[in-house]
């Protein structure tokens, strides 16, 4: 009797400690990765640390940035979206060719509606018709790509009077001193942090990512929730071709290629669980930070930008390495 | 039934008059991957209009969406269709060449367009119609070493990693700048994908690792725009001479508003109507040399009124 209460002691104690360096590394191994890098880079590069090149790069991962933040809504409750990629193609196109044909203001509120229209069918197929979200976007990801090449016919749109609009306020504008894209990329996070934190309906989205059942028995609407959530990936999605269509002043029907994956970079670099029910907007934030931060110090060392897909994925592996060895508190599965 | 006998009569006096006007040839194209960029677009309908000129051309075009895959396949259809001639823009220029040595088997003259195949192919091909984008480098490079007078520390930002263009026309730029001008030093090349997005990233960065740029050349004018769209936002584009390739519409703006130096001229229209009239010219027997190129001029602000501005 004796002895099983020792080994009782004994082996949670031993678990206990193992798994609190893992727990460790797993919520701190990301910043203690981004530090080793930012010293690194600061060593080898004399300009990384400067304010202008931070600037520079938070700035650019304001866009990735601000649709990762709608991305992580839809990832909490549980799902996916990979068409965000298109859905940037398609929204950007279509605010820089209508900018010069019916106005700056009717062509952002016609993007918006559009964009919002696609998040719609996203979430319809998904909330009530229960599709699975991965098949949904990816074939989304697909069909928008046409609807782009149909609609611009493969020719690049411009905005003719670069100087005279503002519509440039968006991507190459000022705000005390702050540039707007990371304006926006800042009061969208914080302010769907606030709704996802302490709301009622933020706790519903965790609840119906975690545990959809339960969710359904305590009453939540599921369908609406989930619906709701492409929504406002779909409303992130149509800020950032807003910033992305002013900063460049023209669009081709490819620009948002491979950009899903990159949100979904950051946001598992961060640590938000692609599960669902777990994860926050915080994480998100510095997940796309570090990735930015990456393929700019890579870019300034003189590396090509195809070793940033090399290292961040190298990363990510290990980030999501992390968090499944801190889920079952060892770093190597015991059976095979 | 007059009429029919004239026309008839008239058609056979032609025919025997000049070699072009025998026919009805029916050419099939299959074409990279039209609607993924303006110029591929423009190229495909210049095509069609120049095949309705030309009257006695029967076209069936086709587009391999950049599949490699799909574009040997319709290689082998146009080969089970006999038509008279093949064009060919290639997806890949190793890939295609089995499918090329095919119709060259089965006797039809295959003509490849714009971008050039893998050398082990060459024997196989009647011709090769398309814009000389080694020359286009050298030009570049030669309107750098004008506007920076000699002197000077630049960067390059290139095109599609593994696309041949791109690498022809880096090649030619950084060879001819290290022979003619000596005294400008190419600090780094990244590429910008054909991307003015990831041109204007790339751009930024290098403002910020570089505190003196004196000239920056882009594998074509989209990602030029994205350069000096990073420029004017860093308050630096007054102090830089911006060179591209391949003049879009905007690069001709801005060369017309005095912000970007030049460019180089290569119109999708040239393009499409050199490669119909390099098949026809081996459909009539003429005596053709391997590789057709057709002229890519410089333009600058002194001659951009010779040029029309480019539809894309």
């Amino acid at each position: 009797m004796a002895s099983t209460e020792q080994t009782k002691v004994v082996v949670p104690l031993g678990k206990l400690s193992k798994a609190g360096v893992l727990s460790f590394l797993s919520a701190q191994g990301i910043l203690i990765f981004f530090l080793i890098g930012m010293f690194v880079f600061s060593f080898f590069s004399e300009q990384f640390l400067s304010q202008s090149n931070i600037m520079t790069v938070v700035r650019q991962a304001s866009i990735i940035g601000i649709i990762a933040v709608g991305v992580t809504v839809v990832i909490i409750g549980g799902n996916l979206d990979l068409s965000v990629g298109s859905m940037l193609s398609f929204s950007t196109v279509l605010v820089v060719d209508l900018h010069d044909k019916i106005g700056p203001t009717n062509a952002i509120l016609l993007m918006f509606a559009l964009t919002l229209m696609i998040g719609a069918v996203n979430g319809f197929l998904i909330g009530f018709l229960r599709l699975n979200s991965l098949i949904v976007t990816l074939a989304m990801l697909s069909a928008i790509q046409g609807f782009v090449l149909i609609y611009s016919g493969g020719q690049n749109v411009d905005i003719a009077n670069q100087e005279n609009t503002w519509f440039a306020f968006f991507g190459r504008g000022f705000v005390g001193g702050i540039a707007v894209p990371v304006l926006m990329f800042g009061l969208l996070a914080i302010l769907i942090q606030v709704v996802m934190s302490y709301t009622g309906y933020g706790r519903r989205i965790f609840a119906v990512g975690g545990n959809p059942m339960a969710a359904v028995y305590s009453g939540i609407r599921k369908n609406w929730c989930v619906f709701s959530t492409y929504l406002i990936s779909a409303f992130c999605v149509a800020c950032a071709a807003l910033v992305l269509g002013s900063r460049v002043m023209g669009s081709q029907n490819n620009v948002g290629q491979g950009y899903e994956l990159l949100v979904l970079a950051g946001i598992i670099l961060g640590g938000t669980s692609l599960l669902g029910g777990a994860g926050s907007i915080w994480k998100t934030v510095i997940g796309v930070l570090i990735l930015g931060f990456i393929q700019n110090g890579l870019l300034l060392m003189g590396y090509p930008y195809y070793i940033q897909w090399i290292v961040t994925w190298v990363i990510i592996i290990l980030a999501v390495w992390l968090d499944l060895a801190n889920k079952r508190k060892r770093l190597f599965t015991s059976h095979s | 039934m007059f009429n029919k006998t004239a026309i008839a009569a008239s058609v056979t006096l032609m025919s025997i008059a000049t070699a072009h006007a025998e026919g009805p040839y029916r050419i099939g194209i299959t074409q990279n991957n039209v609607g993924v960029d303006s110029y591929q677009t423009t190229y495909e309908s210049a095509f069609e209009a120049a095949a309705e000129r030309e009257g006695n051309v029967d076209v069936v075009v086709l587009d391999a969406g950049g599949d490699v895959a799909r574009q040997i396949g319709q290689m082998q259809d146009l080969i089970q269709q006999r038509v008279d001639a093949i064009i060919i823009w290639p997806t890949n220029g190793q890939a295609v060449i089995p499918a090329i040595r095919q119709a060259h088997s089965a006797g039809i003259p295959v003509i490849v367009t714009n971008s050039k195949i893998a050398e082990a192919g060459m024997e196989f091909i009647a011709a090769f119609s398309g814009p000389d984008n080694v020359q286009q480098g050298i030009s570049s490079a030669e309107m750098m070493c004008d506007a920076l007078g000699g002197e000077g520390q630049i960067v390059q930002i290139s095109g599609q990693p593994g696309y041949t263009t791109a690498m022809e026309r880096a090649g030619g730029f950084e060879d001819r700048l290290a022979e003619a001008c000596p005294g400008v030093e190419l600090l780094e090349t990244q590429p910008g994908n054909w991307n003015r997005e990831r041109a204007q990233r790339v751009m930024e960065d290098f403002l910020t690792k570089y505190d003196h740029i004196d000239g920056v050349y882009s594998g074509d004018d989209n990602m030029g725009v994205g350069a000096l769209n990073a420029a004017k936002g860093a308050g630096r584009a007054d102090g830089i001479i911006f060179i591209g390739a391949t003049n879009f519409a905007v690069g001709y703006d801005a060369i017309a508003r005095g912000e970007y130096y030049g460019s180089i001229y290569q119109s999708p229209v040239d393009d499409a109507e050199a490669a119909l009239q390099t098949a026809l010219d081996v459909l009539a027997g003429e005596d053709l040399p391997k590789m057709n190129f057709f002229d890519t001029p410089k333009i600058t602000a002194e001659n951009l009124e010779e040029f029309d501005r480019p539809v894309f």
